[in-house]
């Protein structure tokens, strides 16, 4: 069984049969048109499977296969959008998806990267941050800062902490989180959280599918 | 504009169609019933026009219910329109009716519902499709006579919280042993100004707290949200977010609830 996990930059699948189990990635705008999937999460997941699982569901799932406590707060920053889940005792207690405001935030690091050259694992997190509630919206700080004559690293780095701390505070403000998203890989972002964090990678919503998959009787989203 | 509803209930007879905004008081239906009118809820979406014909009245940026309203007010042929602007509505309502008035050329009539009667709710408690009910509710609101044929109660799996929404795409998503809250259900009593029967939730069921975005109850949804142990509190505007199906199919299943 093939599982894949349709973002917007990046897709990530997972083959249960094959030796090691070790999931692949590619980029979306990599993807051949007729790639199929048994079962699928992500934004563009529906296109590519008959079965899908919402992402929320899958990151619910993904935290009680990787987490072993009762009481966490997982949240997941992607590349058009974020979102949580609080588990207390056990259970569901609190969730959130933030794909209108506070949109492309991870989009919008990986453009200024690319677009300023920069290296994040070579940027320290800085002492001052900008308000950023949305990567577009955030941008024109970047601009203003830049022109008011803050070198371009140093903008672009309080630029990815405002929105550090806007995705935390959007998870509740927790004392401790665990990490999801292809932020995971980016040292910047995650040391610009004010709690301590832990960081399980982007494939967690494949083993969100994973435990779904191996369900007894999984319910059918179409 | 006509700020007393005494003679404006009085004038009643010379119109054929009108449209009212909110829960005008049940004096207002049960006349217009009695000579026969044809009553348009402008609360829902009426006419295939965009939305953006009302924005030269109303911002962008603003409850999309009234923008709705305003819209059928635009383009049906009505006689005159009864907005209530009382405490069972808000002061968008109020506001809206204010530049109705100057911008059409028939009567836009404010009233105060300030009712008591008690209808009962037995749509809201009863087992069947929650979008269906929902419908029967905001149909309701069309008619003054007592109910006829109630369906029994059912034992909750889940609640609905809220105002009837402007998409009712949403309420597919919930099982037919769905309970209503909030004003819906004030509306189904026909009570809209009752806040006790609007801030009543059942803690025993998984809730979802729902508003449209830019509703002054945003606030009262999220509040009582915070005060349910089981609760998520979602505000949705003009049509339903992938996102926001997403948040209530998860909540929903991840809670148990059974479709």
């Amino acid at each position: 069984m093939i599982l894949g996990d349709f973002g917007t930059s990046y897709c990530k699948f997972l083959d249960l049969a094959a030796p090691g189990g070790e999931p692949s990635i590619i980029a979306t705008k990599e993807l051949p048109s007729q790639t199929r999937v048994d079962l699928a999460t992500g934004h563009l997941g529906k296109r590519f499977a008959d079965r899908y699982v919402n992402e929320l569901i899958a990151l619910a799932r993904g935290g009680e296969a990787l987490i072993e406590e009762d009481e966490y707060v997982l949240l997941d920053c992607g590349s058009r959008d974020i979102k949580f889940i609080k588990y207390q005792n056990g259970k569901l207690a609190d969730m959130g998806w933030n794909a209108e405001c506070g949109a492309s935030m991870g989009f919008t690091i990986e453009l200024l990267e690319r677009y300023y050259e920069l290296d994040y694992t070579q940027l320290r997190v800085p002492e001052q941050t900008f308000s950023v509630t949305c990567g577009v919206l955030g941008m024109s700080d970047i601009f203003d800062a830049v022109i008011s004559g803050v070198p371009v690293a140093e903008a672009v780095a309080r630029f990815v902490k405002g929105i550090a701390l806007n995705a935390y505070r959007f998870a509740g403000s927790p004392p401790h989180l665990y990490l999801s998203g292809g932020l995971c890989d980016n040292p910047l972002f995650v040391g610009s959280f004010p709690c301590q964090v832990t960081v399980l990678g982007r494939f967690v919503l494949l083993r969100g599918l994973e435990a779904e998959a191996r369900q007894p009787n999984p319910p059918t989203q179409a | 504009m006509n700020l007393d509803p005494r003679p404006s209930i009085a004038i009643l007879s010379r119109f054929r169609k009108i449209g009212i905004i909110g829960v005008p008081p049940l004096e207002v239906i049960r006349k217009a019933n009695e000579h026969g009118l044809i009553i348009h809820d402008l609360d829902e979406p009426l006419v295939r026009e965009d939305l953006e014909t009302a924005s030269p009245f109303l911002p962008r940026v603003y409850c999309a219910i009234l923008r709705t309203a305003v819209v059928n007010a635009l383009h049906l042929e009505l006689d005159a329109i009864y907005v209530d602007t009382g405490p069972g509505k808000c002061d968008c309502a109020l506001h809206t009716a204010t530049i109705l008035a100057e911008a059409l050329p028939i009567p836009v009539i404010r009233t105060r519902n300030t009712d008591t009667e008690a209808f009962g709710t037995p749509l809201c408690q009863a087992r069947h499709r929650l979008i269906e009910r929902m419908l029967a509710i905001t149909a309701g609101v069309k008619s003054a006579a007592p109910y006829q044929n109630q369906p029994p109660t059912c034992a909750p799996t889940a609640g609905f919280w809220g105002v009837p929404p402007r998409d009712f795409s949403i309420l597919e998503l919930f099982p037919e042993t769905t309970h209503i809250y909030g004003w819906a259900r004030c509306m189904e009593n026909k009570t809209p100004a009752d806040h006790d029967l609007e801030a009543e939730f059942n803690p025993e069921v998984p809730t979802v707290f729902f508003a449209q975005s830019f509703c002054a109850k945003t606030a009262l949804a999220r509040y009582l949200a915070k005060k349910h142990p089981h609760a998520l509190y979602l505000d949705v505007d003009v049509h339903t977010t992938s996102s926001a199906r997403a948040k209530v199919q998860a909540f929903l299943e991840l809670s148990g609830v059974k479709a």
